[in-house]
């Protein structure tokens, strides 16, 4: 009987420990106001035409760069797109991360984040596979978390064509993202890491900031489509290679020279000034 | 019988063993032994974030993205790189609410166990993140990189789960007034400088440095400036060029 007991107690026990894997160490829901300190002249008016200092983009991109006009963006298509998984925390917008509890173990089985123009954002923390490579890809992609200490490391992938900044540098749909969430006290800090074998020779990585705001509260944003500009059913606005005149104006406004304009992943190390130097 | 004898006096040795080093104080281990998370090494800034005013000395004027009042607009507006270079200023923007954001290679290892010493390319300059009791040693005048206390933050254990990992929070008060930014965007001599260090590593095998960096300053700044910064994990023997401060 006493022995029964033991096997009992000790099986519930592992049980109980083993049944954790999505233990939470931090709790990262609550409203979330965003502090523009950094790259804030690309970030709120957004960025200027030809402006890619400091990302490690290839040919390929600054071809699809070269070839993109803002005009696009009135397109009924485009008007109510949101921005991608991996964008969408360099934008403008406060952050809302809600938490979902399973009800009987009351662990954290995924958080939610959301944006003004985004679409709500799961993150999985019950361990579930990601899909199959053929499954959809979304705005929001398809992310699984998992706690290193007191950070939650999430995969992201199934994401749709995105862009890494919004004048037309592209993100391919086979792109992946690493994120890293990181609760220092009242502040957030979430360092995301692209890698894209299309458009990307190494990671893209950037760390942005916000802050704990008990009163705030992320509106709604409701989208309509309308007809912006009159142009024929078929015309997609463009720029063939080599016709885009504005390329070279945010060089030669802020007196830069054009090959740092032009980014790619040696512009990201401070060896580099070293060549600034010399033009 | 004999053997019955020893066993006892095996027990009794031990037993008193025991009590001979319960008698001793404890001796609490050191910061170094303490250390939830491994940040010494050699690191580079990688450069992605508000380049304009990093990697380039910005022109006189742009103080885009920093909440500056009136008064630090003005100073700003002001500045002289020729005067500071003249009156032996040149490191103003060398100092410890700035250096984390400005391009190149930092070096972090410990200076005995309780001090945490990272060395920057940039301007030559050396901080000191002083532990415990470290930490109590006597004040002296401001200095560029101020006086730093250190603490650690080890991750929160779960369900009895011993704790693995954590970060490193660093509060730097007690410095020099200098820059925010290469163009004469100030702080004050009032300012207090919070830091948290964590550490993300990646499968590719890329290591990450990434400084959350938060300025407070009741004399210039409206609201608290925070940034992060992040930095790549160098491999041993790699270069290490460092660049005296600079203006303009």
């Amino acid at each position: 009987m006493m022995r029964r007991l033991v096997t009992l107690l000790f099986t519930a026990c592992m049980a109980v420990s083993v049944s954790a894997p999505a233990s939470a160490q931090v709790d990262f829901s609550g409203e979330w106001g965003v502090r523009m300190y950094e790259d804030q002249p690309e970030r709120v008016p957004g960025p200027e035409l030809g402006d890619f200092l400091g990302i490690p983009i290839n040919n390929a991109a600054r071809l699809r760069a070269a070839a993109w006009d803002a005009s696009l963006q009135t397109l009924r298509e485009w008007q109510c797109r949101p921005h991608s998984a991996d964008y969408i925390w360099r934008g403008p917008s406060p952050l809302t991360i809600s938490k979902e509890v399973d009800p009987v173990s009351r662990e954290i089985v995924a958080f939610h984040a959301e944006w003004l123009r985004s679409v709500d954002r799961p993150v999985y923390l019950d361990g579930r596979p990601h899909p199959s490579p053929n499954a959809p890809h979304t705005w929001a992609g398809f992310s699984t978390g998992r706690w290193e200490g007191d950070m939650l490391t999430v995969a992201v992938t199934h994401l749709k064509e995105g862009y890494l900044r919004r004048n037309g540098l592209p993100r391919s749909d086979k792109a992946t993202v690493r994120e890293h969430w990181i609760r220092n006290g009242d502040f957030l800090t979430v360092m995301t890491v692209v890698t894209d074998p299309v458009y990307l020779t190494e990671p893209f990585v950037r760390t942005t900031d916000y802050e704990l705001t008990l009163n705030q509260q992320v509106p709604p944003y409701p989208c309509g489509v309308v007809q912006e500009v009159d142009r024929p059913k078929d015309q997609v606005p463009h720029f063939l290679p080599g016709d885009n005149p504005y390329m070279t104006e945010f060089a030669t406004k802020h007196k830069l020279p054009v090959e740092a304009t032009q980014g790619g992943a040696e512009t990201m190390y401070p060896d580099f000034r070293s060549k600034v130097r010399a033009r | 019988m004999t053997r019955g004898v020893a066993g006892v006096a095996a027990i009794l040795v031990v037993v008193g063993t025991g009590t001979a080093f319960a008698q001793q104080p404890p001796v609490a281990p050191s910061a170094r032994a303490q250390a939830p998370v491994d940040l010494t090494g050699d690191w580079v800034s990688v450069v992605t974030e508000d380049w304009r005013w990093r990697m380039v000395t910005p022109p006189k004027g742009d103080y885009a993205s920093v909440p500056l009042n009136a008064e630090a607009r003005k100073v700003a507006d002001a500045w002289n790189p020729t005067r500071d270079a003249a009156s032996g200023e040149a490191c103003r923007a060398y100092g410890a609410a700035a250096i984390m954001r400005l391009p190149g290679r930092i070096r972090i290892a410990w200076e005995g166990d309780a001090v945490l010493r990272v060395d920057t390319e940039a301007g030559s300059q050396t901080r000191l993140f002083r532990f415990g009791a470290a930490a109590a040693e006597a004040s002296s005048a401001p200095t560029w990189q101020g006086r730093s206390l250190a603490q650690w933050q080890p991750s929160g254990g779960r369900r009895g789960a011993p704790p693995s990992g954590g970060s490193l929070r660093v509060v730097t008060t007690e410095m020099r007034s200098g820059y925010l930014r290469k163009n004469g965007v100030p702080y004050s001599s009032s300012a207090t400088v919070t830091e948290y260090y964590n550490r993300a590593n990646e499968p590719n095998g890329d290591s990450w440095l990434v400084v959350t960096t938060v300025v407070e300053d009741p004399r210039y700044l409206t609201g608290r400036f925070v940034t992060s910064s992040h930095f790549k994990r160098l491999g041993a023997g790699g270069t290490w060029t460092p660049t005296p401060c600079e203006t303009g």
